[in-house]
C-alpha cells in the first residue's frame, strides 16, 4: 500500500544542510498497522509528513496505493490525499469556527460525495458524540476533540490513515480509550495505518514498530502478524 | 496518478459545495467577530466615496439650478452692444430656450417726485430660470411669477415708491413713456447679477417692447445687454459654449454661475479640491485598514488551509473559496455602503436645506459605480494579496507551526496596495501631476518617518525581559519589537497626520472663508464723493446709525518710467497669473466684475475695489506706456494690507513716498527704493518706493496697487471712495441719501454678498461632513493597527502573568509601550502634516501657510491618548481572563 524508497530530506539552516531522514526504505502492505517510534528529533513526523504526501523530499520517492509523490506537484497530492488518507493529529487540528459535525462533514463534502450530513451524524455516533454534534471544538474536551478528529478521519473512509501523536494531548485514561476506538474503527474499515508515537505501549499494539534514529530506520520489528495476511 | 477532481470541479455540485463552505466560514468568521474590522473598513471606503460623489453631484446640479438665482438662465452673455444675429439664431437651433434684458440707467418721474433708477427691460421669456416675486404692497411675503412686466406696465422695488411717492397703480414717466406702476419686486433672480448698471438705484423692471416708446436708449447710450440661455440638457449647453468660443474665438464668452462671481467660483474650487482630498484620505486611509485587517484574517487562516489541504482541498479550490468570501463581502459592503453614502449625502443635504431652497434633482447612478468599484479596487489591490497567498500555505504545517507562507514575499501585498493606492488617486483625481506630487510625497514622507520611527526605536541591545518595573518592560518591549513597531508608528503616523492635514485645512479654510467676509462686510460702495462731501456723509452716517468706513481719495495715475526708464513688464509674470495660481481673483478678468470696473472706470472713475480688482496682466502696455489705473493716498495702512517690504509711512510721515502691492512690483520689476514717474491729471509727479504690500483682493474692500504717501498728489484733486453696512432695515436711507447727495454713485452688493455668504456657509458644512467621515476611517485604520500585532501581545503577557506578573505591572507596561509608541507616531506625523500642508496650501489652495505651533504639542499628546487608549483597550482581556484561556487563545 505504501512504498518508500530511498527517501532522503534535507533543510538548509544558518549552519548548513541538515538531513533529517537519510535513505529510508520500507514498504507497508494494505490493512497493516504501523508504528513509527523514536525520540524526538529522530525524523519520525517528518517521515509521516513525506508519506502522506504533506511535503516534498529531497530525493527518493513513496508510493501511495502505486501512485508515486515525486512526480505529482502539490495539487495532485491534494487530490490524492482527499480520495486515498485519512489523519489524526496529536493537535486535534478541528477548525475552530465549525461545529463537530461540519468538522466531520468537510471532508466528505470537498470529495463531493452525497449525504455528508448523514455520513457525518453516523461517524459521530459511532465515536460517542452523536448529541454534542452542534458543539463547537471549543466547547469540547481534549477527548472529545480528538474523537470528532477521528470520526473526521475515516469520513471519506480513506484507505490509509496517518496519525501523528493521537494520544499526545490526552490523559492516560483517555489516550487508552481513544486509541481503542481508533483501532476498533481501523479494523472495521479495514484502513492501513501509519501512526507516529512516544509510546512504547501503543505501538505494542500495531503489527509493526519502526524505530528511528538520526534519521534512519535502526530498526522494524514485527509485534503481531498482520490482521488481513 | 489520482483520479483528477477536475471533472467535479466543472461540476455545479461541486462548486455549490464549495460556495457552501465559502459562506460558513464566511458566517463563522463573522461570528467571531474576525472580518467584521475588514467588512468596516470596506463599508467605510463606499460610504465615504458614494456619500461625496453622490453630494458632488448633486451639489453640481444645484448650482445648476441655483444658478437660477444669480442669472435667471443656465448660462448668460453679457455685453455693451447688441448679440450677432448669428448667435441668437443658432441659440434657437439647438433648440435652447432663450430671453433677453437690457439694462440702462434712467431717471423714473412722478407727479410727486423723481429719481435714478436701474432699468431693466426683460423679453416675454424672462426669466429662464428662477423666479420674479411681485407683490401689490411693501413689505409683503409676494407671489412667484414666471415673467416680467406685461406691455404698458413697470414693477419697481419696494424703495423707489416712497421716493417717487406713489403707489401700485399709479404711473411714472420713464422718458417719454408714461408707464403703470403694476406690482412691486420683492425679489429678482439675477438681482445680484448684473453690471454696475443694475445696481445704481432701485430696479424698474418694463417690457422690452416699451423700451423703444420711452426713447431713452439711442445710439451711444451706455446700456448694458444680457442673453440668458437655458436647457435641460448640459451637453447641449456646453456644446453651444463651445460654438460660441470656437466661432468668435473669445470675442463672446457664455458664463455661469462660477463666473459671475470670483468668491463663490473659489469657495467652490476650494470646496472641490477638499471634498477630493477628503475622499482620498477617506479611501486611502480604509485601504490601509482593509490591508492590515485583510493581512491578519489570512494569518489566522493559515491553520485552516493547510488543514482543507491535508483533506485534499487543492490550491484552486482554497482560491475559490476566498474568492467567495472576499465577493460576497464586497457585494454586502457595497450595499451598505451605498446606503450609508446615500444617507451621508442626505445628511450633508439636510444640513444645507435652509439654504438650497430648490428642490433637487435626483442624483445620477454613477455615484454607487463609482463607489462599488472603489469597493472592488480595494479589495483587489488591499485584501486580496494576502487572502490568495492563502493558497501557497504549505499542508505540513499540521504538522509543524512554524511553517507559514514562504511562496510569496512578503512586500508583495504591499506592492499591490500601493500600486491599487496610486490608481485610486488617479482616477479620483484625474491628474497625474497631482498623483506623481502626491505619491512622491507620501513615498518621501513614509521613508523619512521610518528612518525617524527606527531611530526611536533603536535598541540598545539589552538582555530579558527588565520585567521589573512596567516601565522598564514597556520599553523593552518596544524596542523588542521594533521591526512590527515601526511599521506600525509608520501607520498610525500616516493616518494621524492624514487626519491633522485635514483637520487644520479645515480650520484654515473656513478661517480664510470667514475672513474673507466676515458679518460686518460693508454691503454698499459710494463713489463719486467730492472731498466737501466727506464730512456731511460721515455726517449722515452718524446721525442713521450706519457703520461708514475710511474715505479713500481716488486719482487716475500712470505709470510713466521707473528709474527713468520705460517700464518692461515681465512676459512670464502674464503666464503665471492667466494660470491664476498668484492672486486671488485670478481669471476673473471676463467676469461681471470686468462689466463692473469698466463701467467704474468710465462712468465714475471709481476705484479697484475688491470685486473689480484689476490683476498685472490686465495692464496693457499702450504705445509702449502702462495705461491708467486708480491710485489713493492714505495716512493708515489699510485693514488686511500687510508689508512684504519696506517700512509703511506712519503718522509722520514726509511726502514723496509710494507704497506698491507686491506682486504688481514684481510684475514691473520694481524694487525698494526705486523712484517712479506717474502721470497724473497732466502733470508728472515722481515717488520713492518705501514699502512692498501684499493685499486681499476678495475682501470686498477697497484696495488698491498704488498707495501714495499724503502730501504727494493731494493737491491733484481727486474724488472719495467709501463703504457702509447697511442692514435691511436702513435701505429706505439710501433714498435720502442719493437725494442730498445726487451725484454720489450707490452700489448696492448687499445681494451679492448674502448669496456668497450662504453659498459659503453650505461649502463649510459639507466640509465639516467630510472631515467626520475621514474621523471614521481613520480610527478603522487605528483599530486595525492595533489588532495586527495583538496576538503576540496577548501571548508575551499571558506567559508573563503565568510566571507570576501582576494585571498593573502588565497593563501599566501596555499603557506605557502603547503611549510611547502613539507620541512618536504623532511627533512624526505632527512634522509630516505640516510639510504636507505647507505643499497643499501654498500650491493647490493658494492659501498662505504658517506655521501650527500648537499642533507640535497636540499631535504628539493626541498619538499618546488616542492609540494608549485603544491599545489597552484592546489587549485588556489578557488581564481580565485566565492566562489558561489566553494560552489556549493564542496556542
Amino acid at each position: 500500500m505504501i512504498e518508500v524508497r530511498d527517501l532522503v530530506k534535507s533543510v538548509k539552516t544558518s549552519e548548513g544542510l541538515l538531513t533529517i531522514l537519510n535513505g529510508i526504505n520500507l514498504s507497508i502492505a494494505e490493512a497493516e498497522t504501523v508504528a513509527i517510534v523514536g525520540a524526538s528529533g529522530s525524523g519520525k513526523s517528518t517521515l509521516l509528513g513525506l508519506m502522506a504526501g504533506l511535503d516534498g523530499a529531497t530525493s527518493g520517492d513513496v508510493l501511495l496505493d502505486g501512485n508515486s509523490l515525486a512526480a505529482m506537484d502539490e495539487e495532485q497530492r491534494a487530490i490524492l490525499r482527499g480520495q486515498l488518507v485519512g489523519f489524526v493529529f496529536q493537535s486535534f487540528q478541528l477548525l475552530p469556527s465549525l461545529t463537530a459535525l461540519e468538522n466531520v462533514m468537510l471532508p466528505i463534502e470537498l470529495k463531493g460525495e452525497s449525504d455528508p450530513f448523514g455520513k457525518a451524524k453516523l461517524l459521530l455516533q459511532r465515536v460517542g458524540l452523536d448529541e454534542r454534534w452542534h458543539h463547537y471544538p471549543n466547547q469540547l474536551s481534549g477527548g472529545e476533540q480528538q474523537r470528532v478528529a477521528i470520526a473526521r478521519a475515516f469520513a471519506t473512509q480513506g484507505r490509509i490513515l496517518f496519525a501523528d501523536e493521537p494520544t499526545g494531548n490526552l490523559d492516560t485514561a483517555t489516550g487508552s480509550k481513544i486509541i481503542d476506538l481508533l483501532f476498533s474503527l481501523n479494523r472495521e474499515f479495514s484502513t492501513t495505518l501509519v501512526l507516529v508515537t512516544h509510546d512504547e505501549r501503543l505501538a505494542e499494539k500495531c503489527d509493526r514498530s519502526i524505530s528511528l534514529v538520526a534519521g534512519q530506520i535502526v530498526s522494524d520489528v514485527l509485534n503481531k502478524e498482520p490482521a488481513g495476511a | 496518478m489520482p483520479n483528477s477532481k477536475a471533472s467535479s470541479i466543472t461540476d455545479t455540485k461541486y462548486y455549490s459545495t464549495l460556495t457552501s463552505i465559502a459562506l460558513r466560514l464566511l458566517w463563522r468568521d463573522w461570528n467571531g467577530g474576525e472580518i467584521r474590522l475588514l467588512f468596516l473598513a470596506l463599508v467605510m471606503a463606499v460610504t465615504s466615496v458614494t456619500g461625496i460623489a453622490l453630494f458632488t453631484d448633486r451639489l453640481e446640479r444645484a448650482l445648476i439650478l441655483e444658478s437660477a438665482n444669480m442669472l435667471a438662465a443656465d448660462r448668460v452673455m453679457g455685453s455693451g452692444r447688441p448679440l450677432p444675429e448669428q448667435i441668437w439664431a443658432e441659440a434657437q437651433n439647438r433648440n435652447l430656450r432663450t430671453a433677453q434684458t437690457l439694462s440702462f440707467t434712467s431717471m423714473a418721474f412722478s407727479d410727486s417726485g423723481n429719481m435714478l433708477v436701474s432699468a431693466k427691460a426683460v423679453s416675454d421669456t424672462y426669466p429662464l430660470r428662477g423666479e420674479v416675486i411681485i407683490a401689490d404692497a411693501a413689505f409683503t411675503r409676494g407671489v412667484p411669477v414666471l415673467n416680467g412686466p406685461p406691455v404698458g406696465e413697470v414693477w419697481l422695488e419696494t424703495r423707489a415708491l416712497p421716493a417717487l411717492g406713489i403707489e401700485v397703480g399709479d404711473s411714472v414717466y420713464v422718458g417719454e413713456a408714461q408707464l403703470k406702476v403694476g406690482k412691486i419686486i420683492i425679489a429678482e433672480p439675477d438681482r445680484s447679477g448684473g453690471s454696475m448698471i443694475d445696481n445704481a438705484g432701485p430696479r424698474l423692471m418694463l417690457s422690452m417692447e416699451d423700451v423703444e416708446k420711452t426713447n431713452v436708449v439711442q445710439v451711444g447710450s451706455r446700456v448694458s445687454y444680457r442673453y440668458l440661455f437655458a436647457d435641460d440638457s448640459l451637453e447641449n449647453l456646453d456644446s453651444f459654449e463651445q460654438w460660441v468660443s470656437d466661432e468668435y474665438d473669445g470675442e463672446y464668452r457664455l458664463r455661469d454661475v462660477r463666473d459671475e462671481s470670483q468668491e463663490v467660483s473659489d469657495a467652490l474650487n476650494r470646496a472641490e479640491s477638499f471634498l477630493l482630498l477628503g475622499s482620498l484620505f477617506a479611501v486611502l486611509l480604509a485601504g490601509i485598514a482593509i490591508a492590515l485587517t485583510a493581512k491578519r484574517y489570512s494569518e489566522r487562516h493559515f491553520d485552516y488551509v493547510a488543514i482543507l489541504k491535508t483533506f485534499g482541498c487543492t490550491s484552486s479550490q482554497i482560491s475559490y473559496i476566498y474568492l467567495t468570501i472576499q465577493l460576497v463581502l464586497a457585494a454586502c459592503s457595497i450595499l451598505v455602503g451605498c446606503l450609508l453614502g446615500w444617507l451621508v449625502h442626505v445628511g450633508i443635504l439636510s444640513l444645507l436645506q435652509s439654504v438650497i431652497t430648490v428642490e433637487l434633482p435626483a442624483a445620477g447612478y454613477q455615484a454607487y459605480v463609482i463607489g462599488s468599484l472603489t469597493a472592488l479596487i480595494c479589495l483587489l489591490s488591499f485584501a486580496l494579496p494576502p487572502l490568495l497567498a492563502l493558497k501557497e500555505t504549505p499542508p505540513l504545517r499540521v504538522l509543524r507551526k512554524d511553517i507559514s507562507q514562504q511562496t510569496i514575499g512578503d512586500s508583495v501585498p504591499y506592492l499591490f496596495g500601493v500600486g491599487g493606492a496610486i490608481f485610486l488617486v488617479l482616477w479620483y483625481s484625474q491628474d497625474f501631476v497631482l498623483t506623481g506630487v502626491l505619491v512622491a510625497a507620501i513615498t518621501g514622507i513614509a521613508i523619512l518617518l521610518s528612518g525617524i520611527s527606527f531611530l526611536f526605536l533603536q535598541t540598545t541591545g539589552s538582555v530579558g525581559m527588565k520585567a521589573g518595573s512596567a516601565w522598564k518592560l514597556a520599553m523593552t518591549a518596544a524596542r523588542r519589537r521594533r521591526k512590527q513597531n515601526v511599521l506600525q508608528v509608520m501607520v498610525f503616523s500616516v493616518t494621524i497626520m492624514s487626519l491633522l492635514v485635514l483637520t487644520l485645512l479645515r480650520t484654515d479654510l473656513i478661517n480664510d472663508w470667514q475672513a474673507q467676509l466676515p458679518e460686518n462686510t460693508p454691503n454698499h460702495f459710494m463713489m463719486n464723493i467730492s472731498q466737501n462731501q466727506v464730512p456731511e456723509i460721515e455726517s449722515f452716517f452718524a446721525a442713521n446709525g450706519i457703520s461708514g468706513n475710511t474715505f479713500y481719495p481716488l486719482i487716475s495715475a500712470r505709470v510713466n518710467t521707473i528709474n527713468g526708464a520705460v517700464p518692461d513688464p515681465d512676459d512670464d509674470m502674464e503666464a503665471e497669473e492667466s494660470s491664476g495660481t498668484v492672486t486671488e481673483g485670478a481669471g476673473e478678468s471676463s467676469s461681471r466684475y470686468e462689466e463692473l470696473r469698466s463701467s467704474l472706470d468710465q462712468t465714475t472713475g471709481a476705484a479697484e475695489t475688491a470685486s473689480d480688482a484689476e490683476e498685472p496682466e490686465e495692464e496693457e502696455q499702450v504705445g509702449g506706456r502702462l495705461s491708467r489705473r486708480q491710485v489713493t493716498w492714505a495716512t493708515d495702512l489699510p485693514a488686511e494690507n500687510l508689508i512684504t517690504g519696506g517700512q509703511w509711512w506712519g503718522e509722520n510721515s514726509a511726502p514723496g513716498y509710494v507704497s506698491i502691492e507686491d506682486e504688481y512690483a514684481s510684475w514691473l520689476d520694481i524694487e525698494l527704493g526705486d523712484t517712479i514717474e506717474f502721470e497724473i491729471n497732466n502733470q508728472t509727479i515722481e515717488a520713492e518706493v518705501s514699502s512692498f504690500r501684499n493685499v486681499r483682493w476678495d475682501n470686498m474692500q477697497p484696495n488698491f496697487f498704488i498707495i501714495f504717501s499724503p502730501g504727494t498728489i493731494d493737491h491733484l484733486g481727486a474724488t472719495f471712495i467709501s463703504t457702509a453696512l447697511m442692514e435691511n432695515d436702513q435701505k429706505l436711507l439710501l433714498n435720502d441719501l442719493v437725494r442730498l447727495f445726487p451725484t454720489v454713485v450707490v452700489i448696492e452688493v448687499d445681494a451679492l454678498i448674502e448669496q456668497i455668504q450662504t453659498i459659503i456657509a453650505q461649502v463649510t458644512s459639507a466640509i465639516e461632513l467630510i472631515s467626520v467621515l475621514v474621523l471614521v476611517s481613520g480610527a478603522l485604520v487605528l483599530l486595525s493597527c492595533v489588532n495586527a500585532t495583538l496576538d503576540e501581545r496577548f501571548h508575551e503577557n499571558a506567559i508573563l502573568r503565568t510566571l507570576g506578573a501582576g494585571k498593573k505591572l502588565i497593563l501599566n507596561s501596555l499603557l506605557i509601550e502603547f503611549a510611547f509608541i502613539g507620541a512618536i507616531a504623532g511627533l512624526v506625523a505632527t512634522l509630516g502634516a505640516e510639510a504636507t500642508l505647507y505643499y497643499l496650501q501654498e500650491e493647490i489652495f493658494e492659501q498662505e501657510f504658517s506655521f501650527h505651533y500648537w499642533v507640535w504639542l497636540a499631535g504628539p499628546l493626541l498619538g499618546m491618548i488616542v492609540i494608549a487608549g485603544l491599545g489597552v483597550n484592546s489587549t485588556r482581556e489578557v488581564v481580565s481572563i485566565s492566562p489558561l484561556n489566553v494560552l489556549r487563545r493564542v496556542a
